[in-house]
């Protein structure tokens, strides 16, 4: 008996390991995902259309959590340090665009006076970050 | 029909990973496009304390756009989404409701050419920082390449 004689021929691709594999990319983004953003927990405004924030380069990230606390990507500043800290996360950048991550439940004030330190830190403009509302079931 | 192909050919015993390393590749390459993209918002400027903001524009192209507490109130956290349907805010010297502001925009600023289509924005501290990025947006939705200037209130 010559083998493979009696086997139905199966032309379909075996998905089974590309199903694994696939599952577990999915798994690894999923662990991720969530230690890639930077910075606090903040809870962001909702706006029907925010425009796109430009990409990784050169973008400064503030973020003002709930209580108001200044936060430089992953590190908290007293106000009194942010403007050097915020020299110092500029470092050589060329093109250098700070955003602001603020909480929604802030008040302006909280928003404005960070404005104002980035603006004695030399900047003419922000960025502030919004998400789209649709992007939670909306 | 019978088929005979598979007698002939010796046995693969090794998984195809060819469509395997599509996916991973196009898995690789949606997140590469994706993750700087995540973040969105918009462009305000600030002006300088020193310096007079104002004096680079003549006095009858500014547009100014105040929100006023008593006027729109957005002090507490807004639940939901949109404004309170009772805002108004004030475009130049006119109140006009929050609605309202992405038309009342294209018509004070439409016929401009887009470097100058400026709005200053003078918001009260007291307001809610979702409601003011709210009316930023329906500000900004009604023009193209409307730039945004926050003012002192005071």
């Amino acid at each position: 008996m010559r083998l493979g004689e009696q086997s139905r021929m199966n032309a379909s691709i075996n998905i089974t390991p590309l199903v694994d594999v696939v599952l577990v990319l999915l798994i690894i983004f999923m662990v991720m995902a969530p230690q890639m953003k930077k910075g606090p927990d903040v809870d962001v405004p909702d706006t029907s259309k925010p425009s796109s924030q430009g990409d990784e380069r050169g973008r400064i990230l503030v973020s003002i959590d709930e209580g108001g606390g200044l936060w430089i990507d992953d590190q908290q500043i007293a106000p009194e340090n942010f403007g050097e800290a915020l020299q110092t996360a500029v470092g050589d950048e060329p093109e250098p665009k700070v955003v602001i991550r603020g909480d929604s439940r802030l008040n302006f004030r909280d928003v404005r006076q960070t404005m104002l330190l980035i603006e004695q830190a030399g900047f003419r403009g922000v960025g502030l970050i919004a998400q789209r509302a649709e992007a939670r079931g909306n | 029909m019978q088929f005979n192909t598979g007698s002939d050919s010796s046995f693969q015993s090794e998984i195809n990973i060819t469509p395997l390393v599509d996916v991973v590749l196009v898995l690789l390459i949606i997140f590469m496009v994706v993750v700087p993209l995540l973040m969105e918002g918009y462009d305000v400027d600030i002006p300088r304390a020193s310096a007079a903001p104002m004096a680079a524009q003549a006095e009858e192209s500014q547009l100014i756009l105040s929100i006023a507490p008593t006027a729109c109130p957005i002090i507490e956290p807004l639940a939901g989404e949109g404004l309170p349907s009772d805002c108004r805010v004030t475009l130049g010297d006119q109140k006009i409701p929050a609605a309202e502001l992405p038309a009342r925009m294209a018509e004070f600023l439409g016929g401009r050419a887009v470097e100058k289509r400026v709005l200053f924005l003078a918001a009260d501290d007291s307001l809610n920082y979702e409601g003011v990025l709210r009316i930023v947006d329906l500000a900004k939705s009604g023009v193209e390449g409307l730039k945004i200037e926050f003012i002192g209130t005071h």
